[in-house]
């Protein structure tokens, strides 16, 4: 479709999506272009829509247990603790201090293999095939090893208020600890192969720059913000869980570019794997489920928890009535902000810049959509 | 954070003529809660973007006979969150924050999509999630046997808020003692 605008600058419709390989999952976006260059887009949302704050509202809340991993299938156990994390601050039901590590570990392999999805997808996006066959490799290794304690390879649903659903063994923390060797080995390869590769570099420094002060006014969290220079992460500003006793850093990237945010989600994950070795070495015996009792109510109030997923962060914010069905749950999930600057970012670029952009932001769709 | 420059924070806010109140942030998760009218909300968010907040989310909460939009901000350097509650009518419009943080955009439309809520001098506010069709669905809006029955918990009546909170503390305090014994 070919429109005039006032100034007889000729510009045509280009639809992308639902079906695409480079959205993820089913995100359409409508462009309009000018030759090469995107005049203007528009992201469609919706696709896949599954209401589940009104499912929240119409059951007990222990009923949305099961809807916590089918939001982001990535990176589903961050989801997991935000919620168990919730009705914990709600009803002051203490964890054991082993259920905590255990969740940590947990935790940040999970975000292990979904930022290894994410490096895979991203270089598909740029035209490199390679590298998601190294990254998928290893990330087959951490599927494996959580599959054998959480019973599930992506949609897992593995903790509970005041603990887990059950306990790690040896063969859990043998398998994770030879796991991060051979982790720490491929990081050469995947320097050598992609972080040092000339035309890697090239489709991505100064492509995207998101400034300090937009990703504010969009309220970016997660990666994408660290790279343009913000030092955020919830786990070190409002800290949860046992992350406080863990000794890491958090990487900031300096120019806000698509290639400062491959950057730290490359370096997010060596401090993944020094968080994962020092909570092994501390893991503490003792129960993995503290006292809860059997019949638990939402007291009456407005309740907030947040956590850092492997997009950024995620909050959830409960109303509750004193009964067991939750009155309100709102789910603010990092993608939905994080792709909601996708049309000021992208404006004046190239059709192929925004496709590594939009590969940069690390989208999940489900997500978005919930 | 230092606690300096939270109480900094606070009394900067507290200029506004709003009610401000501080939340134990281990028990609900925010610093503080602020009730704003409809009219007070650009001001005060405006107060909040020169302070260097970002926003969180917008949503809604249907509390008879009123909706409450809630805003939710937050702030990069240290942990600080404020919870905005403002109380309009089923019928009544709110005006936009989409100009002052252009992620309330999105946030504005999913609200509106979910409860019917109009954010007047919005630019752009069609359906985000749900089908065009499905714009009088409302899926969030209660029923009205949940707000008779809720109707004792949430007596949000901006008049009695003051008292109302005495009384929320204490039923929740006593619902806590319960479930755990």
């Amino acid at each position: 479709m070919i429109q005039q605008d006032s100034t007889n600058r000729e510009s045509f419709l280009l639809n992308m999506g639902p079906q695409h390989p480079s959205t993820h999952g089913v995100l359409r976006v409508i462009l309009e272009m000018d030759g090469e260059y995107i005049v203007n887009l528009e992201p469609v949302l919706g696709y896949g829509h599954r209401m589940h704050e009104k499912m929240a509202e119409s059951r007990a809340w222990q009923s949305f247990y099961a809807n916590m991993p089918r939001m982001d299938y990535v990176g589903a156990l961050p989801f997991n603790h935000g919620y168990v994390g919730l009705i914990e601050r709600m009803t002051g039901i203490e964890v054991p201090k082993r259920a905590e590590y255990i969740r940590v570990i947990t935790s940040e392999l999970n975000r292990l293999s979904s930022h290894l999805l994410w490096v895979g997808a991203f270089l598909l996006d740029l035209g490199a095939f390679t590298p998601i066959l190294y990254t998928f490799d290893d990330r087959e290794h951490i599927l494996d090893i959580l599959e054998d304690i959480t019973g599930s390879r992506l949609t897992y649903s593995y903790y509970r208020v005041g603990g887990v659903y059950r306990d790690v063994d040896y063969k859990f923390i043998n398998k994770t600890r030879d796991f991060l060797i051979r982790l720490k080995e491929r990081f050469k390869i995947y320097k050598d192969l992609v972080t040092d590769n000339i035309i890697f570099i090239k489709r991505l420094k100064g492509v995207g720059i998101i400034s300090q002060d937009m990703a504010r006014r969009y309220g970016v969290t997660g990666a994408v913000l660290r790279g343009s220079g913000i030092k955020y992460d919830i786990r070190k500003n409002e800290p949860y869980s046992v992350y406080p006793e863990l000794d890491f850093e958090i990487p900031i990237g300096h120019s806000g570019d698509s290639f400062d945010r491959y950057i730290v989600k490359m370096q997010e994950m060596e401090q993944s794997i020094r968080i994962i070795d020092q909570a092994l070495d501390r893991l503490p015996d003792g129960p993995f489920k503290g006292k809860v009792p059997k019949k638990i109510s939402l007291p009456p109030g407005d309740y907030n928890f947040a956590v850092e997923t492997a997009r950024g962060e995620l909050s959830y914010y409960m109303v509750g009535d004193g009964s067991e069905i939750p009155y309100r749950l709102k789910i603010r999930v990092p993608s939905y902000s994080n792709l909601s600057l996708l049309p000021e970012l992208c404006q004046g670029m190239l059709l192929a810049d925004m496709v590594a952009t939009m590969g940069s932001l690390d989208l999940v769709i489900p997500e978005i959509d919930r | 954070m230092k606690d300096e420059l939270k109480k900094q924070l606070i009394l900067d806010l507290q200029n506004k003529s709003v009610k401000i109140s501080e939340v134990d942030f281990k028990k609900c998760g925010y610093n503080l809660e602020v009730s704003l009218t409809s009219q007070q909300v650009r001001d005060f968010v405006t107060t909040l973007y020169n302070k260097k907040f970002y926003l969180v989310f917008v949503t809604a909460v249907h509390v008879t006979p009123l909706i409450e939009v809630v805003y939710q901000f937050a702030y990069f350097e240290g942990s600080f969150r404020i919870n905005i509650r403002v109380p309009v009518t089923l019928e009544g419009t709110i005006p936009t924050i989409s100009d002052i943080f252009q992620g309330a955009d999105w946030h504005e439309r999913e609200t509106r999509d979910f409860l019917g809520v109009v954010f007047s001098g919005h630019p752009n506010l069609k359906t985000l999630i749900l089908a065009e069709e499905d714009v009088d669905l409302k899926p969030l809006l209660k029923n009205e046997k949940v707000l008779k029955a809720s109707e004792k918990v949430f007596n949000r009546d901006q008049i009695k808020e003051e008292k109302k909170t005495g009384e929320k503390k204490a039923k929740a305090d006593k619902v806590k003692a319960e479930s755990v014994s």
